[in-house]
């Protein structure tokens, strides 16, 4: 498989993000399912706020249909969202409430990019949610410019998502003790319906 | 051009509302004469002879036999009216032959003008309009040349068009109580359409939507929505009262309800076609009503930061589409180090080894730390109720797990805060 060129025509099927070209290919296709999962400090939700920073930018409408009301302003703003561009869904803990949110949202189109985030929800919680509602969303989406980006321990959507990304990583620290700072992370993310493709070590800094 | 409509003895009100019909800019220039411009409706309607056909069918269906004359100047337009039955027409330039015939006390009520113009002999409009402007000029002023350029039809003026009250209110006594919503939103809707239809003719568009219910039980009701983007559809308006009424039900019968719109200029954008689509206004709003009325209002908007350095401080704006907004390119390539907070923070027992955090043991966090960094220590707001005053660690977990944790003063309680991820 061929890689996109660095500076490569964006196509306008399609959400260009800066940083990750090399990861996305020709970035993410509008009226898709994307999938970024991975353990606790894997990394997923800073590549999602990423991909929202890089949306708002460009003058998406976006939202964040929040379960678990975890979603950190300092970091997105740290990240270079655009708040006033941002809308923020606070689900307390209510998966149904959650789903619905983002159903009605997907329904009512406009927006450029809804992130899903699930990734604090206990296993037991997700598996309550039925497939039916991935493929609802599929098609609520498809032919729209409309990216649902869902951000969770697990995959969810499987076979409904266009990309799927796993993500592991790794601290690194900088100084010895008692002068020790995080720097950061570096991200190994790996498509998992391209289970060839796996992308070079991305770092992934703190905002100090 | 402008259509001239008059009835002697029919009262200002019928007149008004038939032209109020083809135009907002009405001038009633007596109580049985009024008259408007007619130019914009040639798009909708047609000719000016298709035009006069439209409101002479108007006035048939009102059962007003009044008289119709069309032509390029108001003057001409009222002077034909007054003095020609039926309809009109007058095509550009052909006004001086129209206006011949017309005595010329049809002209002014100057009876010392009338006179003077009786004794020379002068009868009708178009013995005055022969006569040359300088000798009418040198010998009766300013006023003389004035009634001649009325008897050529060659006087432009605008409409003087009086600012009119409108009223955006209704109001409705019930005959019975209604207890259900459905009935209640069914007369919601006539009167609601009826607000909108007034609101789109005078080209404005409602901001706040004011509802006052008078329940049983000499009990009251108010209801206050705003919306975010001026509104004219009256089927949006009443979907979001729906929504705000099933969230806060009246606790009584309604006896009798009062709606009123406070009504501003409304919003026309045109959104550039390079630019990024955004969601619709008004479906936007009911979408966020519907949402709000699920998970609570105070938990949708848009997030807003404070202009303190305390940790997680925002507020939670009403979220509005700016359309047109700018868009920038894209910057930093390297994404940040992002954290997920437990909100509330994770009470935390945390066991010490040589002044560091050694394990950490919360609700769903638990584990030897590998590696911190730390302490941060951050204070502020002493002065308020707001104060706070701790020291951050970055800790790194044996699970794989990164965690922002901190001791908070003085009671030296431990709390885990979030997770980096």
């Amino acid at each position: 498989m061929e890689l996109p060129q660095t500076g490569q025509r964006a196509s306008a099927n399609s959400l260009q993000i800066t940083g990750l070209n090399h990861l996305l290919l020709n970035g993410l296709t509008r009226g898709t399912l994307v999938e970024i999962t991975g353990s606790r400090s894997s990394g997923k939700t800073s590549l999602c706020m990423h991909i929202l920073a890089q949306a708002t930018q460009s003058g998406e409408v976006c939202a964040v249909v929040d379960l678990t009301n975890s979603f950190h302003l300092d970091s997105a703003a740290a990240s270079g969202v655009h708040l006033d561009r941002l809308l923020w869904i606070r689900c307390q803990r209510n998966p149904e409430h959650t789903m619905r949110a983002t159903d009605l949202l997907l329904h009512a189109g406009g927006f450029g990019l809804v992130l899903l985030d699930l990734s604090e929800a206990n296993t037991s919680v997700l598996n309550r949610i039925p497939i039916s509602y991935w493929y609802r969303f599929q098609r609520a989406i498809e032919h729209t410019p409309t990216i649902l980006l869902i951000c969770a321990a697990s995959p969810q959507a499987k076979a409904a998502s266009g990309y799927s990304l796993d993500c592991q990583a790794r601290a690194f620290w900088l100084g010895q003790r008692p002068f020790t700072r995080l720097c950061g992370i570096t991200v190994a993310a790996m498509q998992r319906k391209l289970k060839a493709l796996r992308s070079e070590p991305l770092q992934i800094l703190t905002g100090a | 051009m402008y259509a001239c409509l008059y009835l002697p003895g029919s009262g200002p009100d019928p007149l008004l509302n038939l032209a109020l019909e083809f135009s907002p800019y009405v001038e009633q220039t007596s109580a049985d004469t009024v008259i408007f411009c007619i130019d914009p409706l040639r798009k909708l309607l047609g000719s000016p002879y298709q035009i006069a056909s439209e409101i002479a069918r108007a006035g048939y269906e009102r059962q007003l036999e009044a008289s119709l004359a069309i032509a390029s100047n108001p003057d001409t337009a009222i002077l034909l009216a007054r003095h020609a039955k039926g309809v009109t027409l007058v095509p550009p330039g052909e006004e001086r032959r129209k206006l011949a015939t017309l005595p010329l006390a049809a002209l002014t009520t100057d009876e010392k003008l009338l006179d003077i113009l009786l004794r020379w002999g002068i009868k009708t409009c178009e013995d005055l309009a022969a006569l040359p402007e300088p000798g009418v000029a040198e010998r009766l002023g300013p006023a003389g040349v004035q009634l001649r350029n009325l008897a050529l039809g060659l006087i432009h003026r605008p409409l003087r068009i009086a600012a009119r009250q409108s009223n955006y209110e209704r109001r409705l006594e019930l005959e019975h109580p209604i207890s259900l919503l459905e009935p209640l939103l069914f007369l919601f809707s006539g009167a609601l359409a009826e607000i909108c239809a007034l609101l789109r003719s005078q080209s404005r568009a409602a901001q706040l939507l004011k509802t006052a219910l008078e329940l049983a039980g000499r009990r009251a009701y108010h209801a206050v929505l705003e919306f975010p983007v001026p509104l004219t559809d009256n089927r949006t308006m009443l979907k979001l009262l729906q929504l705000h009424l099933e969230r806060h039900p009246p606790e009584a019968p309604i006896l009798t309800f009062h709606l009123r719109v406070e009504p501003v200029a409304p919003q026309r954008l045109q959104g550039g076609i390079f630019l990024p689509a955004a969601p619709l206004p008004d479906k936007l709003q009911i979408t966020l009503a519907r949402i709000a009325g699920m998970v609570g209002e105070e938990n949708v908007g848009a997030p807003q930061q404070l202009n303190t350095h305390r940790p997680d401080a925002f507020r939670l704006a009403a979220f509005n589409v700016q359309p047109n907004a700018e868009v920038v390119v894209p910057g930093g390539e390297i994404p940040r180090l992002a954290i997920h907070l437990f909100r509330p923070a994770l009470q935390a027992r945390v066991r010490l080894v040589e002044l560091a955090p050694g394990s950490v043991a919360a609700a769903g966090v638990r584990g030897t730390v590998m590696r911190s960094a730390g302490p941060w220590k951050t204070s502020g707001e002493w002065w308020a109720e707001t104060a706070w005053s701790r020291e951050e660690w970055d800790v790194a977990l044996d699970d794989g797990g990164l965690y922002r944790i901190y001791r908070q003063s003085p009671t030296e309680d431990w709390f885990v805060q979030g997770v980096y991820d």
